[in-house]
C-alpha cells in the first residue's frame, strides 16, 4: 500500500496532453475538426503502478478531464476508473515496457471514451446524420493522431521516470 | 492460496466502493470539487491568451513605420465616421425616447457592453461552447447574452472567478426566440449537430405559412425582445428554405449561421442593466 510517487508524475502528464490537445482543439475549431485524446491517459498508470497508486492518479486524472469538458462531472472519473480497472486486472498479459500493447491498449480505451461520450451526450441526435458524419470525423482523426501522440506520451512518461530517478518497470512484468 | 484469489477482486471492490461513496457524497462536495480543479485550471488558459497577446503584439511591431502611419490615417478616418453615426445615434436614442413617452410604451431593456477574448474554442459533435477571458470578476452573470460583429454568438452558462462558459448558438441544445427581418412574429430558433463540413447551421420552427424563402433572396432571422435575453434585431443567421414542419401549420426550415462563429477571437456581453427578477414577478 505504498505511495508511489509516479502517479502523481503521470498525472501532470496527462495534464498537458490534455492541455495540448485543447489547445489543438481551439486553433482546429475554424476548420471544424476535432480531437478526443483520452485514451493514452488510462493505459501507463493501470500497467505500471500499484493498485493505490493507480487508484489516486486515475481519480485525479478523472476529475481533471471532468472540469475542462462541460459533461456530468464525474463522468470521466467513472469511465477511467472503470477502464483502469479492468486494464489493471489483466495488466499480467501485456508488455507495458514497450510500446506496442500500450498503444493497441491506447486506442481501444480512447475509442471506449468516445463512445461513452456519444451515450451520454448524443443520445438525443442518434437519428441526425449531421451527428454522426461529425462523430466519424473525429473518431478517424483522433486515433490517427494517437497513433503518434500515444507511443509519444509514454516515452515521456518513461523518460520522466528516469529524469526523475523513479523506478522504470512495472509493478507487475509479464507472463512470459 | 485462497488469499491470492481474494485479491484478485481487490481493485472491482475498491471500485465498487468508490462508485458507493460517489453516489452518496452530497452535491456541495461534488460541486466543490468541480470548481476547484476548474479554478486550477484556469490560470493555464489564460496565461496561455496573453501569451498569444504579446505574439501578436510583437508581430504588430514587425510592421514598417509607414505601414503604421498608414494605418492610424485609416483609423482616424474611422474615428471621424463613427463620431458621425455616435452623434445621429443619440439623437435617434432621444426621439425614440420622446415618442415612447408620448405613446406610453413600455420601458427597453438596456445593457452594458462587455468586451472579452475568447481563450478556448470547443467545437465538436457533443458540445459547441468557448471559454472568455471575463468571469465573476466583471460581475457577469450567468443567461447574459453574447454577440460579436456578425450577430448572436450565444449565452454564458457557467461563471468563474476569472472565465466564463459560452454555449454557442449552434449547440443542439441552444434555443431562443426569434423573429424574421421585418416580420414581428415570433419564431423558434434552435441549434443543431453539425456535419463539420461548410458553414455552422441551425434549425427555425413556428415560421407562419405566408413566409417564403428562396436561395436568390434569403430572409434574415434576427433576435426579439421576447425572453428578454437579447435586445431585437441582432441577426442570428440567414434562412434559403421554408418547407411545412412536423405539425403542418407552420414551417420550418435551415438556419445559416455567419461562419466566422467558428474563429472568434473577442466577443461582447450584454450585461442588463436591470436585471429581470423572473422568481420574485411570477404570477
Amino acid at each position: 500500500m505504498r505511495f508511489d510517487p509516479r502517479s502523481l508524475l503521470l498525472v501532470a502528464c496527462n495534464a498537458l496532453l490534455l492541455y495540448v490537445t485543447l489547445l489543438i482543439n481551439a486553433s482546429l475549431a475554424s476548420i471544424n475538426l476535432h480531437l478526443i485524446l483520452l485514451g493514452p491517459m488510462i493505459v501507463i498508470p493501470a500497467l505500471y503502478l500499484n493498485h493505490t497508486s493507480f487508484f489516486l492518479s486515475t481519480l485525479l486524472t478523472g476529475l481533471w478531464v471532468d472540469a475542462a469538458f462541460p459533461t456530468s462531472f464525474g463522468l470521466f472519473t467513472f469511465s477511467f476508473l472503470a477502464l483502469g480497472t479492468i486494464l489493471f486486472s489483466i495488466r499480467y498479459r501485456f508488455h507495458a515496457e514497450r510500446n506496442f500493447h500500450p498503444s493497441l491498449l491506447a486506442h481501444a480505451t480512447n475509442l471506449t471514451c468516445i463512445l461513452i461520450m456519444t451515450l451520454w451526450h448524443g443520445h438525443a441526435y442518434f437519428s441526425s446524420g449531421a451527428f454522426w458524419i461529425q462523430v466519424s470525423i473525429t473518431t478517424l482523426l483522433s486515433h490517427i493522431a494517437l497513433l503518434f501522440v500515444a507511443p509519444w506520451l509514454f516515452d515521456l512518461e518513461r523518460l520522466l521516470f528516469k529524469i526523475c530517478r523513479l523506478e522504470t518497470e512495472p509493478e507487475d512484468l509479464p507472463i512470459t | 492460496m485462497a488469499k491470492l484469489r481474494l485479491s484478485k477482486y481487490y481493485p472491482l471492490v475498491a471500485l465498487g466502493a468508490f462508485f458507493a461513496l460517489w453516489w452518496i457524497a452530497p452535491a456541495v462536495f461534488k460541486s466543490f470539487l468541480k470548481v476547484s480543479f476548474t479554478e486550477f485550471q484556469a490560470p493555464a488558459w489564460i496565461a496561455s491568451s496573453y501569451i498569444d497577446d504579446l505574439e501578436s503584439f510583437w508581430a504588430r511591431r514587425s510592421h514598417s513605420k509607414l505601414e503604421l502611419i498608414n494605418a492610424g490615417q485609416e483609423l482616424a478616418r474611422q474615428k471621424a465616421f463613427y463620431r458621425l453615426l455616435d452623434e445621429r445615434n443619440a439623437a435617434l436614442e432621444e426621439e425614440i425616447s420622446r415618442l415612447e413617452e408620448i405613446l406610453d410604451v413600455p420601458g427597453r431593456r438596456e445593457f452594458r457592453y462587455e468586451v472579452a477574448r475568447v481563450i478556448r474554442r470547443d467545437l465538436n459533435a457533443w458540445w459547441q461552447q468557448i471559454i472568455i477571458r471575463k468571469g465573476n470578476d466583471y460581475k457577469i452573470p450567468v443567461g447574459s447574452a453574447v454577440i460579436f460583429e456578425g450577430g448572436v454568438v450565444g449565452r454564458i452558462v457557467e461563471v468563474n472567478a476569472f472565465t466564463s462558459r459560452v454555449e454557442l448558438i449552434s449547440s443542439p441544445s441552444f434555443r431562443m426566440a426569434a423573429s424574421f427581418s421585418g416580420d414581428d412574429r415570433p419564431v423558434v430558433y434552435q441549434g443543431e449537430p453539425q456535419s463539420g463540413f461548410g458553414t455552422p447551421s441551425g434549425t427555425v420552427r413556428d415560421a407562419p405559412q405566408d413566409l417564403v424563402a428562396t436561395t436568390d433572396s434569403p430572409i434574415q432571422l434576427v433576435s426579439t425582445r421576447l425572453g428578454g435575453t437579447f435586445p431585437p434585431g441582432l441577426k442570428i443567421g440567414k434562412v434559403r428554405w421554408l418547407e411545412p414542419g412536423s405539425t403542418g401549420i407552420f414551417q420550418a426550415g435551415k438556419v445559416e449561421l455567419d461562419e466566422a462563429l467558428l474563429s472568434l477571437h473577442e466577443v461582447s456581453i450584454l450585461i442588463p442593466l436591470n436585471p429581470l427578477d423572473l422568481e420574485n414577478n411570477a404570477f
